[in-house]
């Protein structure tokens, strides 16, 4: 209780914000542990639904609801229906499966440390500690489309050319010759 | 952000129902399983098959094209909010865009990865199988065998 | 909420009324599933001739709520090969977006002559709708895409051939035409010019010729009911429970009360994708025309309930009038349907939709007038559209010619093999 004693102290008005993001901070690194250790593949794919939601949550606790429902949209409703496509089609097997883990897991480690590192680093570098403002003022949907057709036209024209290459992707992985 | 707040109480509300709708159903249904009525469902005779290990990878193709989909649409919902601010410039911007992807979804579809079932597959094989002058009694006995033929003498 | 602090300023009066919303959209929803089972069952019986339920309750109403009840006293099994967890798991992942999904409906409210559809209750304004995020209609599409994960797993996590297959298809079916959905949603957006539901009815409170259903021009309504339908898995789409031949889909090892679950999402599905129809292309509660030389003693808000019940009951019973007239499609006819037909006329129609209202603001410059703007606009629009399926058609052929040119199955797309 201490801790949010010192939150509520800094800024009171934050409290109920710290509080859920605690809350939803800890849903998410609890289920992204249980991802990569639990040995089924279908749990491990819900647990990562689970962490991909709880990013989609922080993001409404940001003020940022059209990034949220896209990542809802986006993540869960069309990436991790692949994914869970992929293991149903193929061989996801019912119960736990022994031959999960294997000799490369601690380079896996050693990739994720160094992941870990390098964002931490870029993060304490760039933000430092700021903090946010006191009054955060909703972003509406139009205020990112105006910044999507003005500032960042050329990535948005971009983005059709990596749809094409995805699309031209998926026709070579399923063909077989 | 306490908009929400009537969203999250029916979420609640919703499990909660659900939670205690087992818990009744515990309280007041029969248990006695045996081992067929566990067993997967086969319309009563014993399974002879087992459920096939890999499905046609068209289904997760599908999923694949909707990935694509689904990112175009995502732009298209902030372009349409702010349309007639942008004029000709942002019409020619979302003109691009779209026929981009749809060139590479025709490109797909003329490819076949969008031609689904037996009469795809059996049009590979032999175009007279799916022929209109085909009726029900020169098809009857040859169900389950055709189409499949080729591929065991490839296989052998 | 917009332009003020962003914070989680949550007394107890705001928890107490979150509740009580709560509370009566969840009797309502129940309510009214329990009458949609009922009026499905008994207009079905009356297109087939009979008479339908009738004994329990006046006119058999209460049939839905002893069904219910007997469901409660079945012996609920799990299928030995099931995977438990996800197996319990799934009713909630079917049940709890249905309920969520309703939530942004403005279900009554009175929206003629310029109002906004609000009430003042002790000084405070409310709106007959559960929650209005400025991103309305997109948590809707959010909810639609969790409901797939309820199918999906039911079907893995029985361990059962004919579960599995259901539930592959339903995915497949689900996602190819939540793309169409999508489509057509955005040309509705594009009249309306906003993403909360709120907003799109006020959009088209000025009688029925601003409806969506006009000012988008028809195409893209019949796109999402189609879309719509198949989304609920609905005949004709109902491919996914096709008795004949895969038992009952992806819930045939559900029994008890984990199947009547899934019964209360599919048909609160129903209900919310009408409710959805009316509020994107009907105008919701706005009424269609004034009656100046009527002056009923009902409160507005009533008479908006009126409406919106009214424009609801068209939409229900299209959904029973659909199940009893049509035969199912064959899955590769489902799919053909909706990427080669829906997806791309949809996307079409969008574009042409927005070059026609950007040229009718006469900023284009093509011409000097804006009629001679959406002229030009026009022809170029059609022009496009018409080497669009130009080219899709040459692709189709292609795609045949090139089928049936290959001797064996082994090249090409992977096939229809185990």
């Amino acid at each position: 209780m201490s801790l949010f004693a010192l939150i509520a102290q800094e800024t009171p008005q934050f409290l109920p914000q710290n509080i859920a993001f605690g809350v939803i901070a800890v849903i998410s690194v609890v289920a992204a542990l249980k991802m990569v250790t639990t040995s089924n593949v279908v749990h491990a794919a819900l647990y990562l639904v689970l962490v991909l939601a709880s990013v989609a949550a922080t993001y409404i606790l940001l003020a940022a609801e059209f990034v949220a429902a896209t990542q809802i949209l986006v993540y869960i409703g069309a990436v991790m229906v692949l994914m869970l496509f992929g293991v149903m089609l193929t061989r996801a097997q019912i119960g736990a499966e022994d031959d999960l883990n294997h000799d490369q897991r601690w380079i896996g480690g050693l990739v994720a440390a160094l992941l870990l590192a390098v964002m931490s680093y870029a993060l304490i570098d760039h933000y430092g500690d700021d903090r946010l403002p006191e009054t955060i003022v909703p972003q509406t949907t139009a205020e990112v489309s105006d910044e999507i057709f003005s500032t960042y036209i050329v990535p948005f024209e971009a983005i059709s050319v990596l749809l094409l290459a995805a699309l031209i992707g998926a026709i070579v992985v399923a063909r077989r010759d | 952000m306490s908009q929400y707040l009537p969203a999250l109480a029916l979420l609640i509300l919703a499990a909660l129902f659900a939670a205690l709708s087992f818990v009744g159903s515990r309280l007041l249904a029969p248990r006695n399983p045996t081992v067929p009525k566990e067993a997967p469902y086969e319309c009563g005779i014993i399974p002879g098959r087992e459920p096939p290990q890999r499905f046609p990878v068209r289904f997760y193709l599908v999923a694949m094209i909707f990935i694509v989909f689904d990112i175009e649409i995502i732009f298209l919902y902030p372009y349409v909010l702010v349309y007639r601010e942008l004029a000709l410039a942002g019409l020619v911007a979302i003109a691009i865009f779209a026929a981009l992807v749809f060139e590479s979804f025709v490109y797909l579809i003329s490819k076949g990865a969008l031609d689904w079932g037996p009469p795809s597959t059996a049009r590979q094989i032999d175009p007279s199988l799916v022929s209109a002058e085909r009726t029900a009694s020169t098809t009857i006995r040859k169900v389950g065998l055709e189409g499949r033929l080729p591929h065991n003498e490839v296989a052998a | 909420m917009i332009g003020q602090p962003y914070l989680i300023d949550v007394d107890w009066g705001d928890l107490v009324q979150a509740v009580i919303t709560a509370v009566i959209s969840f009797a309502v929803l129940l309510v009214s599933v329990m009458l949609m089972v009922w009026f499905e069952r008994k207009v079905v019986s009356r297109l087939q001739n009979r008479i339908g339920p009738n004994q329990a309750g006046p006119f058999g109403l209460l049939q839905t709520l002893f069904d219910g009840t007997k469901l409660f006293f079945k012996e609920d099994l799990i299928p030995a090969e099931a995977d438990r967890f996800v197996f319990k798991l799934a009713p909630y992942l079917a049940l709890v977006p249905a309920f969520l999904m309703f939530t942004i409906i403005p279900v009554a409210g009175d929206f003629s002559n310029g109002h906004d559809g609000s009430v003042m209750v002790g000084g405070e304004k409310m709106f007959f709708q559960v929650i209005d995020p400025p991103v309305g209609i997109l948590f809707f599409l959010a909810m639609s895409a969790l409901g797939v994960y309820g199918i999906m797993l039911a079907g893995w996590s029985s361990g059962s051939k004919y579960p599995l297959i259901g539930s592959v298809r339903a995915s497949a079916q689900v996602i190819s035409y939540e793309a169409a959905l999508g489509l057509a949603l955005a040309s509705v957006l594009l009249v309306t010019g906003t993403l909360s539901t709120n907003g799109i009815v006020q959009a088209q409170s000025g009688g029925f010729t601003s409806w969506a259903l006009v000012t988008t021009g028809f195409v893209p309504f019949v796109i999402f009911v189609i879309a719509g339908t198949a989304e609920l898995n609905r005949p004709p789409f109902d491919l996914v429970e096709a008795e004949q031949e895969i038992v009952g889909g992806f819930h045939t090892e559900y029994s008890s009360i984990r199947f009547a679950l899934f019964f209360l999402a599919e048909f609160m599905n129903v209900v919310t994708m009408s409710a959805i129809f009316v509020t994107l292309f009907l105008g919701g509660p706005a009424p269609a025309w004034d009656f100046p030389w009527i002056d009923l003693p009902l409160p507005g808000a009533l008479m908006g309930f009126i409406w919106f019940f009214g424009k609801l009951l068209i939409f229900l019973f299209m959904f029973v009038w659909f199940r009893a007239t049509l035969p199912r499609l064959r899955y590769d006819q489902l799919m053909d349907l909706g990427w080669k037909v829906l997806i791309p006329l949809a996307l079409g129609w969008l574009l042409v939709l927005a070059g026609i209202r950007v040229a009718q603001d006469n900023n284009i410059g093509l011409a000097d007038t804006a009629f001679g703007d959406t002229l030009i606009i026009l022809v170029i629009g059609l022009a496009g559209l018409a080497a669009g399926a130009g080219l899709l058609a040459a692709a189709i052929k292609n795609a045949r010619n090139e089928a049936s040119a290959v001797a064996l199955p082994t090249s090409g797309i992977v096939g229809m093999e185990d």
